[in-house]
């Protein structure tokens, strides 16, 4: 119900809409055609946004989507039982928090005031001013990933883990009989024992790759961690219709952005879903 | 596979260990840097240069905290709306995936696809925004309890789970005589509980770290949560303009900052306590979400 009763609110998009009359307003209010996507795209902030979420988006598959497989294949290889579950457990423990926290944790590290971070890199005198890593625009963007990383990279760990339970330990003793290297053995077994759920998660992200992809929210660290200072680089797509629609109150004009934002989701999951079929021979539907 | 191991496997071990070690510090420190700030003096940590332990010790900062009647209300609204949020979004979901896991289900696959394309396709925030209001939810509690009450990603979940519970088990209580409900909750429910515990710690920790809905749905000053005053305490010391807010504090060795890293504290300690308890469903859980995609 509270998906879909907005669905019908995407009509406003086409719209002249005031909030004052209420649901039966999306129906009663003149139509406004194509004009508020017009009027988005000569919008002067417009290159800039969709800059700064498919850069975002793209950093953060590039970066993040690694990760994850990495760190399973390592654990796979440690054979003490109790330490590989205590780092797991460790490393997906940031999952939890919220990104409020993990904003909170960045300021505390990075802040050109009384950061951390700042602090011990001018003790070692490798910097002489304070880093602004958290108002520099230029420093946005590798923030936001890794902040993501960060939070996530354990999390999605456990997939791959999952899916390096399901090898057969013949395999590995065969190989080692053979006289196999352990690299070797990672390379010929692991890695190929990894496609199946690889390919799963490659296609989950892509197709929430706007939304920030596996790492999550791009929405909520915009947020959070941008600011009036690094808005240039931090404000994406979704914070603009956001504060648009509920600062400024231009309803139709902020579902347009929403919209075109849904659509071109949509279209990402079914194309990936469709490459991944054809190169594999397997995808989600 | 227990034999003498090679210069390969040294090196490798060693590598593995220094990576590991690594990565455990970079996930643990965050938090215990927090710990520290909260247990130090706030005037003292402003002056920078702490790393490892407390310089002045002090418990003033969580005193400061317990003190403050928009903390403690902001903690409880934040407990109800969890422990409500939970309770009904669990049963709800668990009720509504109950009746569509039963195969003789009219119009079985339109529901199926109603849910699919609600997942991957939204209307966009200011949509739902202008539902709620329209529904009279904005400004009350409702408005962080209801909406999140039918979770579809779970949704999907349970229903694979629950057609997996084999039918003889409804239909030996049925002959019986028991009722619908009483099966549902004397003989499904009990079986379920790996599923209901990986909800149940995902739509917890969904409603205690949810934000937004505080801050643009919410008016009402005694319903803000304690992520939203979290927010609200981060943007003030983002930017240092000092004096008005160390002079409202000056009466103690209290900062901004160092309430600031309390209340992170006491908002990651909820999280902590229940996580052993589920950790080892939601392992189990997430693979159940991953198979369905």
């Amino acid at each position: 119900m509270f998906s879909y009763i907005p669905m019908f609110g995407i009509i406003i998009a086409f719209k002249n809409y005031k909030i004052s009359t209420g649901i039966d307003g999306i129906f009663t209010s003149s139509w406004a055609g194509v004009t508020h996507f017009k009027e988005l795209i000569n919008d002067y902030n417009f290159p800039m946004l969709v800059r700064n979420t498919l850069v975002l988006s793209l950093l953060k598959i590039v970066f993040s989507y690694p990760i994850p497989i990495l760190f399973a294949i390592l654990l796979s290889e440690v054979r003490h039982v109790f330490l590989k579950r205590f780092v797991q457990t460790v490393s997906y423990l940031p999952h939890f928090i919220s990104w409020v926290v993990v904003t909170g944790i960045s300021y505390a590290f990075f802040s050109s005031g009384f950061g951390i971070f700042n602090d011990l890199l001018i003790s070692l005198h490798l910097i002489k001013e304070p880093l602004n890593i958290l108002t520099d625009p230029n420093s946005f963007w590798g923030l936001a990933v890794s902040t993501a990383i960060w939070k996530e990279a354990g999390w999605w760990t456990i997939i791959f883990l999952a899916a390096l339970a399901g090898i057969d330990p013949s395999l590995y003793e065969a190989a080692e009989m053979d006289g196999a290297s352990r690299l070797r053995r990672i390379y010929h077994i692991t890695l190929p024992g990894l496609k199946g759920a690889s390919i799963v998660v490659l296609i989950l992200t892509i197709g929430s790759m706007l939304g920030g992809g596996l790492v999550g929210s791009n929405f909520e660290q915009s947020m959070l961690l941008g600011n009036a200072l690094n808005s240039e680089k931090s404000q994406i797509i979704q914070t603009y219709a956001f504060t648009i629609g509920l600062a400024q109150g231009r309803f139709s004009f902020a579902t347009a952005i929403d919209l075109m934002q849904s659509v071109i989701s949509v279209f990402l999951i079914f194309t990936s879903n469709a490459i991944a079929k054809r190169v594999s021979g397997t995808g989600l539907f | 596979m227990r034999h003498k191991k090679t210069t390969e496997d040294r090196v490798l071990d060693a590598i593995i260990s220094v990576i590991l070690f690594i990565v455990v510090f970079v996930t643990l420190y965050p938090f215990y840097y927090i710990l520290l700030i909260t247990l130090n003096a706030g005037t003292d940590t402003a002056i920078g240069g702490m790393y490892l332990w407390p310089r002045q010790f002090t418990l003033g900062n969580y005193l400061y905290f317990l003190e403050d009647p928009k903390w403690i209300s902001a903690f409880g609204i934040s407990m109800l709306r969890t422990i409500a949020g939970t309770a009904l979004g669990v049963l709800f979901t668990a009720i509504v995936a109950y009746g569509l896991a039963k195969r003789d289900l009219i119009f079985r696959k339109s529901y199926f696809l109603i849910v699919v394309v609600a997942m991957n396709f939204s209307g966009g925030l200011i949509a739902f925004y202008i539902v709620l209001k329209s529904l009279g939810l904005i400004n009350t509690f409702g408005v962080y309890v209801i909406p999140g009450m039918l979770n579809l990603f779970f949704l999907l979940i349970a229903i694979t789970f629950f057609t997996e519970i084999p039918e003889e088990l409804g239909e030996s209580a049925r002959i019986d005589g028991a009722s619908e409900v009483r099966i549902f909750t004397k003989i499904i429910l009990p079986v379920s509980m790996p599923l209901l515990a990986t909800m149940s710690l995902f739509i917890g920790s969904g409603q205690w770290n949810a934000w937004l809905d505080s801050a643009y749905f919410v008016q009402d000053e005694r319903l803000r949560t304690l992520t939203y005053r979290m927010m609200q305490v981060i943007n003030q010391t983002m930017v240092p303009s000092g004096e008005a807010q160390s002079a409202a504090m000056s009466r103690s060795s209290v900062t901004p900052f160092s309430i600031q890293a309390t209340a992170m504290i006491v908002s990651i300690v909820p999280i902590l306590g229940v996580y052993p308890f589920l950790q080892k469903y939601f392992v189990s859980g997430m693979m159940l979400g991953s198979v369905k995609g």
